[in-house]
């Protein structure tokens, strides 16, 4: 075990590489002497704790893991291939996630093949970061934090660790304490800390668990459940769930200036001034009129005395505080009382099994006080890790400038970020699936953290380097009795064995260290007086979140699910603002806050009060990477004001807006026109129209369709053709479209559903598509022509329209004119949305096959529509005649490394899916429904000899959806549920009129009016 | 009775283009000199042919670098799909539609005033073929494939798909470049035998001699060739139709709102005949000027074929206005939506071009002194050319701009990939043309000399039969 | 025996008199075909037809034949369209009859031109493809000085032996 002692002192090992590192861990770890014995070449394709015996090249592993996105601490499933994490999944165990993963939660492989991250140590030589060894890193901070130690500083020195949950907090604060540092800040910028205070003091839980099911009303006052407001997975598994009931499904009133992704899933909008949500929740409650209400919230008076009459009616109802303002404190508060009062405590939230996942948050008040002290010269040493407190603060906390006045500053983090480039000494961490870890999301329940696969650069968990320096210290070694952070692990839960036993599903009954935050110090700072005609609104992006997922192409390239921006920073306006100031789309504006201003292309948004404008945060970075530097910085906009638990109000600011000198920026979005114009593609109908049979679809005869029989299952000759020979029953040699062939593959119609219910447009299973079938990025701005660039910037292949999302997330308007055409009328601000998920409708009649003048889409005897890659020379009549249009083209090499426009710089392209061919340039490619894993299933039913059982797997989009609204499966098959589905009174086909008979069916969504008002579909 | 040929002589009463004739030309041997005389090279000649090579030079600079790079360099904007290129590749193949129109039609007509402009025509055709021939290739994304799209034998038996418009288009466009080159060739047999027999150098005289296969206008050569020439003539007409039609269908067979129509076959046949004869006029009314050739291509027969522009025109007109009506009448919402979007919504530039230049401007040749003035019948062609280019963009770009799926409604602008090869496309054109006007003749010797009276000891015996 | 003339009138008087003199055959030459000429040889029908009938109706065959065998080799079911769909396939039966038939029209012209040919051969006068006219007959040398008087006295503007 010479190694071993070697990397025990993992600071004076040189030359060790990672891999044995985590070979010796598992000898120590007892995975048996196979691992040691393998020859040097396989080891380097095997994944960690699993011995050459169980690895096949070519066959995936499957580790459960939990996902450091975000707070949540969602369980993952992470596909390994010949020792490359190549998709991740939600754990179907999981109590958080349930096996649903949100487009984050996909994305974390893309942060850990990270083109930008750091590849080794990093020191400050003058201005520059320059390489450096392990050794050289960990002296310099071992001799640093000895120097703090002598010299008595200890307690003046600053750890920002970006908040997690689990024992690393409690451990990193012993680390420092041996250190006489204080306990870290737990920083998160996404944290609704007002909120949590709030509840905690209400509820006795931060984050009760809210059961959508059990309510019959919901009321969001801003609280944004579904994008940026807490836990989004869970709580999308429950409000989908509950609405996805239909019938005693829960009425949703959204109150909020702006009508965010929760905003638009709502059945009714009322759109309340910032800051006036209080006053509503006041009149409800009876300590104020409803006509006072209406008055400060700039709304009609009909329409609070309805939502009163219904809160106070409601049998169960879930009220929800969100709201960015100063007061959301109070506001939380008031409603958690209103809560109690109504007797929803219990029924509809549910602080006994409540989420644990921001316990020990700390604010964007300590971040302040922090940049005080800094400022003061009273920090001699600022350690971070993964927080990026320089970019999510406001300009007017002057983080960064601070800093400046730091002697000494360590980053633990291992994606470059603007805090990290202004520190003297870089420790890059590993990647939250090459890390052992803990976390307790729920009470009792801990899901571990393991690595996945050997880390992709040299760079060594902040755990490991905070023990290896405290073992360097004489005074500390002792206290350490394990050898490394998973040591410290195991001994939490009772040893290796226990370790090894819970790995598997990575969940084991236990609870995380513990720790007590440091108490707050700091008074929160109040808004100064402003002035201005808007009310800004700076909401965390849906998909960037604060800004972490900036430099992750998936990210960039998925449209914000409201405005269907990408790539961009756009300031949405209300149409009556914009006509107000004389911009359309696209013409330059400039926002100015007391805080700073920022110029950018206005949107017209629909679901924005004229009063207010709404930018959102997350883009403009200056240091996170190639891709991070798309769009503007709203963080420059936040005035350092802070809510009354300390968190930053970001919907407080007021801002002036002025057209910018007429320039145009064309807009970044995937929407051609938001409106169905009567042609029922995402088809809704009121709960009272359904109850009364009105949606009566059914299957309707057209003329001249086949005269023969269908397949059983979906409508659809699949198997015979319409017209030809092949429908005449006693015809010879239908070959594989013979139901009665050998090969069976016409027995099968693989088919889809999707409940619009239950959707709510969240685009998750967008970048799942992309995860799984090896989609290019397309939206960087070296990804254009070469020679003469006639677009340029980010997103310019976007602006024609050649992003290649497979599967993409429409959002309709139910609005009689065009969006810009749009009045505000405060007596009936409403609108309904509805959103489609729209891919291959794999036709049985599919228009796009017979026009390919060399066969390379044709239809599959299993009712797939299928593309022969290699056989397309790209003319392009498939797309044309396709009336979905959800064929995309490869308009360059994105998937040749020579290539400018190459989509997968390494080490992206680790994470390319073994299965799927990547796409050469000039050729045609859409959904397949996942083939690949359809191949692999029959594959593995025939290994094994057995029939496929039901729902025995499913697509990428379906596997991750968090509504739980996509059902895939054999729709000729009565037992697999995607049969039941597609006989739902609900279902209708996109465009039957066109006789396409497409295998992709749709449940209308469900939309819920007033008790009082007639429908409203 | 024949009519005087003089430019200065105007309002003439409408003479049946059957009567045609040449007054102006007297004897065989001043039809040899003639028009042999415009085969000397003239330095505006070299000039305007290092221009035509200079164009070709930018498209095939673009094409090179689109093909390195990939098509995203040209201005395509999904669900756009096809732009520029299959749109010059529909208006070169109705170019190429007036000269087998001219040479076999109008021959099975007997309509005189083709004998003079024929030749022109056909070369025209073969040359605007050969243009069109190129851009299905340009336009596909990998077109080192493009062979896959003729069936032709492989050790795995894989066919194309016969039932794809593209691979109609492939039969159509190769049996028509075949046809309309042979018939082009065999028309010129006797003219280079012609030539050999004024060359004077050796090693030119070998080879036309060569080229002329030995003719020796013997009575038995003349016989067999008139006959085959009808048949070949035969043949071409309703190849004519069928080539334009074919053509049509790659839109037609699509569920396109503005593409599924029925009309489009005779709609496009007619609007071929309409862009070849425009074309015909860009290149005979100079070339009648500088070669010094009015009295071969007299005003009668610019007049002639203005009728037959005038009418492909109200035809052409005709099928615009009936698409519009039919989108109304047949009540489907999709077709409505597009053709508002068409002529009134987004497109409508395009749309007004196409109607201006196709429909109302050639209504000024409904008056005879128009119809004989050779400068405005060229200029006409100039707007037709255009129009008939603009045609083909309001067909193919609004209708996939606008198509059932709201949500993927876009636009379309052309970079300067798409021009350089539009540019290129005409400098490959004229430079096949040029060399052509100066290595053979441009007009058919041998049928001039049929139908102008031959040279007679008893002139009584005039015309005799 | 060769003779040129530059009117067309006299040839065909000349024509007419060899012929009912019965010197021989004749090769009559014209620089444009000419109905007087073919009247007064009137020569039998031209067999370009047969080869043009062949030609289109292999055509037609192999353009069906191709396109239905083809589709069958591979049945791949497109559009829920039959395998082979016949009246798209007339576009194959009509574009192939066109191309097979006409390039057969002129194999058979050829064919019967007796073109192309490498020599000029005897008899052959350059004036011929410009402007004159000329009758080579081939006669027995007793009816030499016969033919020639013929010839001259309708006005042949050269009159020449030729071997």
């Amino acid at each position: 075990m010479t190694v071993d002692t070697s990397v025990s002192e993992t600071g004076s090992s040189a030359g060790v590489k990672r891999r044995d590192f985590l070979k010796v861990l598992g000898v120590s770890g007892a995975a048996t002497a196979a691992v040691g014995c393998s020859s040097g070449d396989v080891e380097k394709l095997i994944p960690y704790l699993v011995s050459p015996d169980q690895t096949v090249p070519g066959v995936s592993n499957y580790y459960a893991t939990t996902c450091r996105e975000c707070a949540a601490g969602c369980g993952l499933i992470v596909e390994v291939r010949d020792g490359r994490a190549i998709k991740a999944e939600g754990n179907p165990e999981h109590p958080v996630n349930r096996g649903a993963l949100c487009a984050r939660g996909q994305s974390s492989l893309q942060g850990l093949y990270n083109p930008d991250r750091y590849r080794q140590p990093m020191k400050r030589e003058g201005d520059a970061l320059v390489a450096t060894t392990w050794d050289d890193a960990l002296q310099i901070l071992s001799a640093k934090l000895g120097e703090v130690k002598s010299r008595g500083q200890g307690s003046r020195v600053a750890f920002v660790n970006q908040h997690e949950q689990g024992s690393f907090p409690a451990f990193l604060d012993g680390v420092l304490a041996g250190f006489g540092i204080a306990p870290h800040l737990s920083y998160d910028a996404e944290a609704p800390v007002a909120v949590l205070q709030a509840n905690q003091a209400a509820y006795g839980a931060a984050w009760p668990a809210i059961d959508f099911s059990a309510a019959s009303l919901i009321v969001s006052f801003g609280a944004d459940f579904l994008d940026g407001w807490g836990l989004p997975v869970p709580q999308q598994l429950a409000f989908a769930e509950a609405r996805g009931k239909v019938e005693g499904a829960p009425r949703f009133i959204y109150v909020g200036a702006r009508r965010s992704l929760t905003g638009l899933n709502a059945d009714q909008w009322i759109p309340a001034k910032p800051g006036s949500e209080l006053a509503i929740v006041n009149a409800i409650a009876g300590k104020g009129s409803a006509a006072a209400a209406a008055e400060a919230a700039g709304v009609g008076v009909a329409l609070i005395d309805g939502l009163v009459a219904e809160v106070r009616k409601a049998r169960a109802s879930a009220l929800l505080a969100g709201g960015f303002g100063q007061d959301a404190g109070e506001l939380a508060t008031a409603v958690a009382e209103l809560n109690k009062a109504r007797g929803n405590v219990g029924k509809t939230i549910k602080p006994a099994d409540g989420y644990l996942a921001f316990e020990g948050v700390a604010g964007h008040v300590e971040m302040r006080a922090l940049a005080e002290r800094m400022n003061a010269g009273e920090v001699p040493m600022l350690l971070v890790r993964h927080a990026n407190p320089a970019y999510t603060t406001a300009p007017g906390v002057g983080f960064a400038a601070a800093m400046a006045k730091v002697p000494f500053k360590v980053s633990f983090s291992s994606v470059p970020d603007e805090t990290t480039s202004l520190c003297d000494l870089i420790l890059p961490d590993h990647h939250g699936l090459e890390s052992w870890g803990d976390a307790e999301p729920v009470k009792g329940r801990l899901s571990l953290q393991q690595p996945t696969m050997d880390p992709v650069f040299d760079s060594r968990q902040t755990a490991d380097v905070l023990l290896a320096v405290a073992k360097a210290d004489p005074s500390l070694a002792s206290k350490y009795g394990f050898a490394d952070y998973r040591g410290y692990i195991a001994s939490r839960i009772g040893g290796n064995q226990n370790l090894k036993n819970a790995l598997p599903t990575a969940l084991v009954s236990g609870a995380a260290a513990s720790r007590t935050a440091p108490a707050r110090t700091a008074s929160r700072a109040t808004a100064k007086e402003q002035s201005g005609e808007y009310t800004l609104l700076t909401y965390l992006s849906p998909t960037l979140g604060d800004g972490r997922g900036a430099n992750k192409p998936w990210l960039q390239e998925l449209p914000d699910p409201v405005t269907k921006i990408l790539w961009q920073t756009v300031v949405e306006m209300h149409p009556e603002t914009a006509k107000r100031i004389g911009v359309a789309d696209g013409e330059l504006v400039t926002v100015t806050t007391a805080a700073g201003s920022l110029t950018a292309p206005a949107l017209v948004y629909i679901g924005l009060r004229p009063d207010t404008l709404a930018v959102a945060l997350g883009r403009g970075h200056t240091a996170a990477g190639r891709y991070a530097e798309a769009g503007e910085n709203a963080w420059q906009l936040l005035d350092a004001a802070e809510d009354r638990a300390g968190g930053a109000a970001l919907g407080a600011t007021k801002a002036t807006l002025v057209k910018a000198d007429g320039k145009k920026q064309r807009i970044v979005t995937t929407e051609g026109s938001g409106r169905q114009h009567g042609r029922g593609i995402a088809q809704a109908i009121a709960l009272p129209a359904l109850l009364a049979g009105e949606e009566g679809h059914g299957h309707h005869v057209f003329e001249g369709q086949a005269s023969t029989e269908f397949l059983p299952g979906l409508r659809s000759p699949t198997a015979n053709d319409a017209q030809g020979e092949f429908g005449v029953p006693n015809s010879k040699d239908k070959g594989q479209y013979d139901p009665e062939h050998w090969s069976g593959a016409a027995k099968r119609r693989w088919a889809m559903t999707i409940d619009l219910a239950k959707c709510t447009g969240c685009s998750a299973c967008v970048t799942a598509c992309y995860a799984e079938n090896n989609i290019p990025t397309v939206g960087a701005s070296w990804q254009g022509p070469v020679l003469l660039p006639d677009r340029t910037g980010f997103g310019a292949n976007v602006t024609r329209g050649r992003e290649m999302a497979w599967i993409r997330l429409e959002r309709y308007w139910e609005i009689d004119r065009e969006p810009k055409d749009v009045v505000f009328d405060p007596e009936h601000p409403d609108f309904d949305t509805n959103f489609i998920p729209m891919m291959c409708q794999h036709c049985g009649n599919a228009p796009c096959e017979p026009v390919c003048p060399v066969y390379a889409t044709y239809h599959a005897p299993n009712g797939l529509n299928v593309q022969v890659y290699n056989r397309c020379v790209g003319t392009r009549y498939c797309s044309n005649n396709c009336p979905y249009k959800v064929r995309y083209y490869n308009w360059f090499g994105y998937g040749d490394p020579t290539r400018s426009q190459y989509a997968f710089p390494e080490p992206l392209h680790w994470q390319l899916n073994p299965d799927v061919t990547v796409r050469q340039k000039g050729i045609m490619e859409k959904c397949t429904f996942c083939v690949q894993r359809i191949k692999e299933a029959e594959h593995r039913v025939s290994l094994e000899g057995r029939e496929m059982q039901p729902d025995e797997f499913t697509t990428a989009c379906a596997q991750a959806c968090p509504s739980r609204a996509i059902v895939f499966g054999d729709a000729a098959d009565e037992n697999w549920s995607v049969a039941k589905w597609a006989k739902d009174r609900r279902a209708y086909h996109v465009f039957e009129e066109l006789n396409t008979y497409t295998a992709v069916v749709y449940l209308k969504k469900v939309n819920h009016p007033a008790p009082t008002a007639s429908a409203t579909a | 009775m024949a009519t005087l040929a003089h430019p200065d002589d105007l309002r003439r009463p409408n003479i049946a283009s059957a009567d045609i004739q040449l007054p102006a030309v007297t004897s065989y041997e001043q039809v040899d000199n003639e028009i042999l005389a415009v085969l000397k090279p003239t330095k505006a000649w070299f000039a305007s042919l290092m221009l035509a090579i200079a164009c070709l030079g930018l498209g095939a600079f673009s094409w090179i670098y689109q093909i390195h790079q990939g098509l995203g360099v040209a201005g395509y904007n999904p669900p756009v799909m096809w732009g520029v290129y299959i749109i010059t590749f529909v208006f070169w193949v109705g170019i190429g539609h007036a000269g087998t129109l001219i040479s076999a039609i109008l021959y099975l007509f007997r309509a005189g005033f083709r004998t003079t402009i024929y030749r022109a025509a056909e070369a025209m055709t073969v040359f605007a073929v050969m243009t069109a021939g190129l851009f299905p290739i340009i336009h596909i994304g990998r077109p080192w494939k493009f062979f896959w799209l003729i069936p032709y034998p492989n050790w795995r038996l894989i066919w194309p798909n016969f039932k794809s418009p593209l691979v109609w288009d492939v039969f159509a466009i190769t049996t028509y470049l075949t046809i309309s080159t042979t018939f082009l060739f065999v028309g010129l047999i006797p003219d280079i035998a012609v030539l050999r027999d004024r060359e004077t150098n050796p090693i030119r005289r070998k080879i036309l001699g060569f080229l002329s296969f030995g003719w020796r206008n013997t009575e038995r050569e003349w016989r067999h060739f008139a006959r085959a020439y009808l048949f070949l003539a035969a043949f071409s007409t309703p190849l004519v139709l069928s080539v334009h039609s074919v053509v049509s269908f790659d839109f037609a067979m699509g569920i396109v709102p503005g593409w599924h129509t029925t009309i489009f076959p005779p709609y496009f046949v007619a609007g071929a005949i309409f862009s070849g004869f425009a074309m015909v006029w860009t290149i005979i009314i100079p070339m009648r000027r500088w070669f010094g050739l009015r009295h071969y291509v007299t005003l009668n027969h610019l007049d002639a074929s203005a009728k037959m522009v005038l009418f492909t025109s109200l035809v052409v007109g005709l099928a615009y206005m009936i698409e519009f009506f039919i989108a109304w009448y047949g009540g489907v919402k999709y077709e409505q939506d597009y053709f508002w979007n068409r002529v009134f919504g987004q497109w409508w530039w395009a749309a007004w071009i196409m109607l201006t230049c196709n429909m109302i401007l050639p209504l000024s040749l409904f008056s005879q002194k128009l119809r004989r003035n050779p400068t405005w019948l060229w200029i006409l062609s100039i707007f037709i050319n255009i129009g008939m280019w603009f045609e083909r963009f309001v067909i193919v770009v609004p209708s996939l701009s606008h198509d059932v799926e709201p949500w993927q409604w876009s636009s379309y602008m052309p970079t300067w990939v798409d021009y350089g090869l539009l540019i290129g496309s005409f400098g490959w054109f004229f430079m096949w043309f040029l060399l052509f006007v100066k290595q053979l003749p441009v007009m058919a010797l041998a049928e001039i000399k049929e139908i102008i009276p031959p040279k007679m000891k008893h002139t009584h015996s005039h015309g005799g039969h | 025996m060769m003779g040129v003339f530059s009117e067309l009138d006299s040839t065909v008087e000349a024509i007419e008199e060899l012929k009912q003199r019965k010197m021989g055959d004749l090769t009559v030459f014209s620089p444009t075909p000419r109905h007087e000429l073919e009247h007064a040889v009137h020569p039998p029908m031209s067999g370009v037809r047969k080869f043009t009938l062949i030609g289109a109706l292999s055509g037609v065959c192999f353009g069906f034949w191709i396109a239905i065998w083809g589709s069958n080799y591979w049945p791949l079911v497109v559009g829920g369209k039959a395998i082979s769909t016949w009246l798209p396939y007339v576009v194959f039966g009509f574009e192939v009859m066109v191309m097979v038939g006409a390039l057969s029209t002129v194999f058979g012209m050829f064919y019967l031109a007796g073109i192309p040919r490498l020599t000029m051969t005897v008899g052959y006068d350059p004036r011929f493809s410009r402007g004159s006219y000329g009758i080579f007959c081939e006669c027995a040398p007793e009816q030499l000085v016969e033919a020639e008087s013929i010839l001259r006295r309708h006005g042949a503007v050269e009159v020449r032996g030729e071997k």
